[in-house]
Parts: C-alpha cells; structure tokens; sequence
C-alpha cells in the first residue's frame, strides 16, 4: 500500500509538466515588481550620490571646475593637515550633542503637556506645530535680525531690563553665537520631536497606569517606571533622525555667522561649504563630505549600540 | 552677506509629511494594540526617516539644459547688480534679436551669492553658458575653457577697452576677459558729524584719521566703519594697504602677503578697534551694516564705492549730507584707489560654432549707448573710452571717475587669485580682533603659496 501510494506520487511528480522557462523567471522576477520602485528610488537617491561624493573627493579638481584627474588620497592628505579641522570637528560633536539633549529633554515635558487633556489643547498642538512649517532659514534670519547689535530686540530687552548695561554684539562673540544658535537648533527641531514624543505617549494603554495607579505608585515612579521605559523606542528614533539633521544643519549657521569670525563657529557642514567656495577647492570639499558622511554613521550606529536598539525594535 | 546655501534641510522638514503621516495614523491605531505592532510601525520610521536623513546629506547637482547647437541661439548668465539689471537684460536683448533674425539669446539671471556655485555647477556638469558676466576669468583661460577676447568681438571694441582693464583682463600675456563694469573705492564722511566733532575737512593722512576718529568719538558717534567681514574684507584691507606701500604681490610679481607694510597697516586698523574708534568687532562687520550706521549718522567716516549712494546710503536717508575724498595714506604724499574690475568671458562651444552669435551679441552689447545706460542704472563706472564721457556729468560719479588711472588692481589675472581672496575673507578679520596680524598673514601668504 504505502509503496503503492509513494510510486504513485513520485510518478505524478515526474509527470506534471515543469513550467516553461520564461514562467520561471517571470515568478522569479515578481516581486522585482513590487521592490523596484523603491530600489530605483534609493539607488538615484541614496546610492548615487554616495558613490558620486567619494569619486569628487578622490579627484583631481581645478579652481574653475574642470577635473583633471585622480589624486588618490591627496585630498584627504589636505584636509587632515587643516588647522581648522579638528576644533570644527569638535565644535561639531559638541553642537549636535547640545541641540539634541536639550531638545530631547524639552520634548519629553512638551509631548507630556500635549498628552494632558484640557481646553485649547488643539491650540497648543498647533503652536507647537508651527515652527516646523516655517522655513528655517527664515527662521534663522528673524533670529540674527532680534540679535543684530545696533537694532536688536534681544538687546533692547535686556537694557530695559538692566540686565545688561550696554548692547552686546551676541553673533560676534563665537561662545554666545554658539549658543544662540543652539538656541534656535533646539527650537526648530522641537516640533518633530515632541509629536514623535506624543505619538509615543498616547501609544502606552492605559491598563497599565491602572495597575500601577493600584499598586500605589507615585507619578514619578510611574514616570521613570513605566512611562520611560515605554517611550523608548520613540526616544531612540527621534533622536537619531535629530543627531542626522543636526549635524548637516546648514542655514542656521550660515544665515547667522557665515561660520565667522574666521572658522570659530564652523561645524564640519560650513566648513565644507567654505572649502569648495572660498579656498575654491572642490576635492578637499567632497573629502570632508566623506568624512562628514562617516561620522553621522558612526555616531549613529554608536547610538544604536549603546541604546541596544535590537531588544527594542523588533 | 550670504544667505543661501545648500537647502540642507534641518528639523526633518523633508520627512515631515511622511513621518506625519506615520505618525498620526500609528495614534490611530496604536490604543490597546500590543506592543510589538507599536515597534513594526516605528522600525518602518526609522528607515523611513534614515534613508530621507540621509540622502539629504547627499549634495545634488544643478541641471540647466543644454542648448541646440545651430550656432544661432546662445545662453548668457548674467549677475543680478540689483533689481534693476534683469529689465535692462531683457529689453538689451530684445533690441538685439530684432534686429538679428534668427539670432536667439537665452538669458539667466543670477545672484551674486549664488554666483560661485553656480558657476562651478556649469564647469563641472559641462553646462557652461556661452557668455557669462563674472568677476574672474583666469582659471578658465588656465583650464582652457574660454576663447580669446580677439575671437569674440570686433577689433573696433576691442580697441575701445580702456588700456588699463585690458591689462587686468590677460592671462599669459592674451587677453581673455572682456571687461564689462568697473568699480573704484573713496573715503565717505559725514559732514554734519564732522563739523560737531570741529574737524574742517576730510582726513589725508592716518595720523589725521586717528585723531577725526577720535573727536567724532567725543561727539558721541563711532569714528571708523571698518567692514573686515568676510563679505569684502580683501578690498577694503588693500584699499588701505596699497596706501602704505604694500600690497598683495612684490615687483616681480610674486605672492608678499605678509610683507611689512602689510603687517605694518593691519596694526594699525587694529589699534583703531581696539582703541574704540570703530564699530564693534569689525572682524564679522559686512558693509552694509556699515553704511546703514553711516546714513543713520551713527559713523563718521568709511570707504565706499560709486554704487554706495545709490545702494546704501539713500535707502535708508534720503538726502545725507556727506563727502567723498581720495583714500588717506600713512605719509599723506599718495592717494591710490582700489580698482575692482568684472568680466564677460565666452566659453568654447560646440567646436567654435557659437563664435559668431557671441560675437554678434557682444558687439551690440558694447554700443556706446547700451553700455553706458548699463553703467548709469547700475551706478558702475566705464572700462571703454566711449562711455567714460556719459558718466562724468554727474559730480558725484566724476570723482570716481576721475580716480580710475591711478587705480591699482588685484592681481586677477593669476589663476590662485580666488583662492587668496577667499582666505583672506575667511582669516583676515581675526587680526585686528585677538589674532596676530604678522600670523594671520603669514597663513595667506602659505595658502597663497600653495595655490599657485
């Protein structure tokens, strides 16, 4: 019977006709239709101008433009003999880990606040929403104008105040630039933060706040103890795409100080800008993109190592 | 002051809609799922969000389309001076292509702080227009990429260029740019301030800018505008360097950044700002900040260009009473002038097929008429015999006019030039704040050095 049965089924097997070949490749090819749109979109996207970024910084590039050929790693052999180089870098580091702590902790409070319900909560969502929809060189500009030292509201109130005896020149001096830009880092990266914040908070059930409302626990031991631990992974994701944008942030610095006074408040993304258009020195300029391209990565996956991002997200 | 830049978006303004979306629709769904939904939809996030991120960092090319190559339709790149050059632009070549049928010119205007950029965009995509209007032509003669003036216009225009521009217009010796706009630097001053202060007349030595300074700082206003920004700090170092014997090149020719004279007049700006006699931190002051203080009366004295009244000074006050003088010197023995040329270059083309539009088009361009209308709209000063006349009837442009033959230029025509202007733009400040002239120059000198 059952040899019977497997003779059966191997003749059956050996009998039904295989699908022709171009069938074959055709299921083989199917999802290549439901994959390719967003593997084209990433390789013009992402991929090209990868590739295109570490073949200009291996070239050979003239003043004007033309290329001339490749020169290995003389570029990179330039831009590490900069003096300016390690100061920017470490400026950098510092800029993108202030922007985002202090935005990170801001938002934490904000999203907490446009959980709570109470009247013209809407009204609140939308404010806060607003600096997200404003340009943010506009943004920039509107702050070094409140900033200038001859007509600056910023200056204007802290006299009337007595806070201050005579106008300061707050974007001249690089540590008080530094930090009035940060300043309006932190404000335009608040808006996304605090909603992915938001979306976070109001994805945590509400049964567990009963159980710890019935075990007792105070509010801030439910906040360290369940409400943090549960906002992680929107913690972690905000963070990174702020650790991202922050460091190639460009208009705020370059609406306010241009980079200025000399190099004292360039971060690796101006300093960039500069070296292909002030010392018109295109290959140095993409030999920093890479390295620019290098550090986010780093710092990324750094991130991802330290907040043990696996456990979380899977 | 720059204001553009790469649109490198910041907040995550580029993801925004998406991650929005994904964000609002997991609101929706999220009460009473479980958690492990919660992390699909934010590991969807985070790529989403990673790979906009990231390909936002990525640095995107410029297209503009290339032209046909019939030889009768050429592109021309043209700087935006003011509001007023696109309509001037626009009727010059409508005038032309009336009266050239068939000829055809494709005009785009362009910012000055979008100029270099783009520029460099159209060397490297080969996109170049055929004319552009530009402030540099030698690293494109270096590199090949322009023809001769003599290829491109007619010998009598050619023969109209005043002498002087033709010089600053060679490279190894051929002339390769065709001068278009020339600009020159005098001191303003306020005379009402100065007449508070009890000063009588416009200062002709260093000596007697210290001391002006001085009592208009008694009188209550800031004594020197000193604009060392990185906006034009080259020119207006030089424009006081040159004064004191020094300069950016030795009699031979050869890079002397950091020559004594040079030194010698960076100590003195410095003891200027540091003395409180100019405005604060003049080391990240740009011009126009200067010359809004100045026509608010707040300054007494700085140096400016024919176009400062026009562009400055009267749309902020309407009727200033101020003055022009020659540029002051340590000894009070010489009064030179920065000369500041800008250039039409003609790029190669389609095998030189495009020769003859261009020389047509320029040829029209540099009729008498049609260059001095240019130069009276835009406040800029003749680099042709022709136009020079139509200028000095005014009194104010006669002055600067009348400073043109003894102007001294840059050295423009070395292919390295750009590359020391932007050093000097980005460094040359700090040395009248808390750097070391004699250092700071010395690192240009080493920049220069290396450029060539």
């Amino acid at each position: 019977m059952r040899d019977l049965k497997t003779g059966r089924r191997r003749a059956a097997t050996s009998q039904a006709p295989r699908p022709s070949l171009p069938r074959r490749a055709g299921r083989a090819l199917t999802p290549l239709l439901w994959l390719g749109p967003s593997l084209a979109l990433i390789s013009v996207v992402v991929l090209w101008p990868v590739i295109e970024m570490v073949r200009t910084s291996l070239q050979d590039i003239t003043s004007s433009g033309v290329t001339v050929g490749y020169r290995g790693a003389g570029n990179y052999r330039d831009l590490f003999d900069e003096d300016g180089l390690i100061p920017v870098v470490l400026r950098t580091l510092l800029w993108v880990g202030g922007i985002v702590a202090v935005t990170m902790a801001l938002s934490l409070a904000l999203g907490q606040l446009l959980n709570a319900r109470f009247p013209g909560r809407r009204a609140v969502r939308w404010a806060v929403v607003v600096p997200w929809a404003a340009s943010v060189l506009m943004t920039a500009l509107i702050w070094k104008w409140m900033l200038d030292n001859y007509s600056g509201l910023v200056n204007r109130v802290l006299l009337d105040l007595h806070l201050i005896d005579e106008p300061v020149n707050w974007l001249a001096h690089p540590a008080e630039a530094m930090l009035w830009m940060m300043w309006v880092a932190v404000f335009v990266s608040l808006p996304f933060t605090s909603f992915v914040i938001l979306a976070g908070l109001q994805t945590i059930p509400s049964e567990v706040y009963e159980a710890a409302r019935v075990d007792g626990a105070g509010p801030l031991r439910t906040y360290v103890g369940i409400t943090l631990p549960l906002l992680r992974p929107a913690i972690l994701i905000a963070s990174i795409i702020n650790v991202i944008n922050v460091f190639n942030s460009f208009p705020i610095i370059w609406a306010m100080t241009g980079g200025g006074p000399g190099h004292d408040t360039d971060t690796t993304t101006t300093f960039m800008y500069k070296m292909a258009f002030y010392d018109q020195n295109v290959g140095e300029s993409g030999a920093m993109a890479v390295v620019n391209f290098v550090l986010i990565l780093v710092m990324v996956l750094m991130y991802l190592r330290a907040a043990r991002w696996r456990e979380e997200v899977r | 002051m720059r204001t553009d830049g790469p649109q490198h978006d910041f907040s995550g303004n580029l993801d925004a809609g998406a991650l929005r979306a994904r964000v609002l629709e997991h609101v929706d769904h999220a009460a009473g799922r479980r958690r492990g939904q919660m992390n699909r939809h934010l590991l969807g996030v985070v790529a989403a969000g990673l790979t906009v991120a990231l390909s936002a960092g990525g640095c995107g090319k410029g297209s503009s389309s290339s032209d046909d190559s019939d030889g009768k339709s050429i592109k021309f790149v043209a700087a935006i001076y003011d509001e007023k050059a696109q309509p001037y632009w626009d009727a010059l070549i409508k005038k032309f292509e009336s009266k050239n049928s068939g000829y055809k010119v494709n005009l785009e205007m362009v910012d000055w702080t979008q100029m270099d950029a783009k520029v460099k965009t159209y060397v490297q995509t080969k996109q170049v227009p055929d004319v552009l209007n530009y402030n540099a032509f030698s690293d494109f003669a270096r590199d090949g990429l322009v023809y001769k003036a003599s290829e491109v216009v007619s010998p009598a225009t050619l023969g109209d260029f005043t002498p002087t521009f033709v010089e600053q217009a060679k490279y190894n010796g051929e002339q390769y740019g065709i001068p278009f706009i020339s600009s020159a630097r005098l001191l303003f001053y306020n005379k009402p301030l100065f007449a508070k202060a009890g000063i009588t007349g416009p200062p002709k030595t260093w000596n007697e800018v210290r001391a002006n300074a001085e009592k208009i700082k008694k009188a209550g206003a800031i004594g020197y505008g000193l604009p060392l920004g990185p906006e034009e700090a080259q020119v207006e170092f030089y424009s006081w360097a040159m004064n004191n014997g020094g300069g950016w090149v030795d009699a031979s020719g050869k890079w002397a950044i950091n020559q004594k004279a040079n030194v010698d007049t960076l100590a003195f700006l410095k003891d200027l700002n540091k003395s409180g006699l100019t405005q604060p931190n003049p080391e990240s002051t740009d011009r126009k900040t200067v010359f809004n203080q100045f026509a608010q009366g707040r300054i007494g004295m700085s140096i400016g260009g024919p176009f400062t009244k026009a562009g400055f000074i009267e749309p902020v006050t309407k009727n200033l009473d101020f003055g022009v003088a020659p540029l002051p010197s340590r000894s009070g023995n010489e009064h030179n002038t920065p000369g500041v040329m800008d250039v039409l270059v003609a790029f190669k083309k389609a095998g030189g097929k495009n020769k003859d539009a261009i020389k047509k088009f320029l040829d029209f361009v540099y009729q008498k008429e049609n260059t001095s209308k240019f130069l009276t709209t835009e406040g800029f000063l003749p680099v042709t015999r022709s136009a020079g006349d139509a200028l000095s009837a005014d009194p104010y442009m006669k002055q600067f006019v009348d400073a043109l033959p003894a102007s001294r230029f840059a050295p423009t025509s070395n292919p390295a030039w750009s590359a020391v202007a932007g050093a000097v733009k980005q460094d040359l400040g700090a040395s009248v704040a808390d750097d070391d002239p004699k250092k700071v120059l010395d690192k240009i000198q080493e920049t220069a050095e290396k450029a060539g």
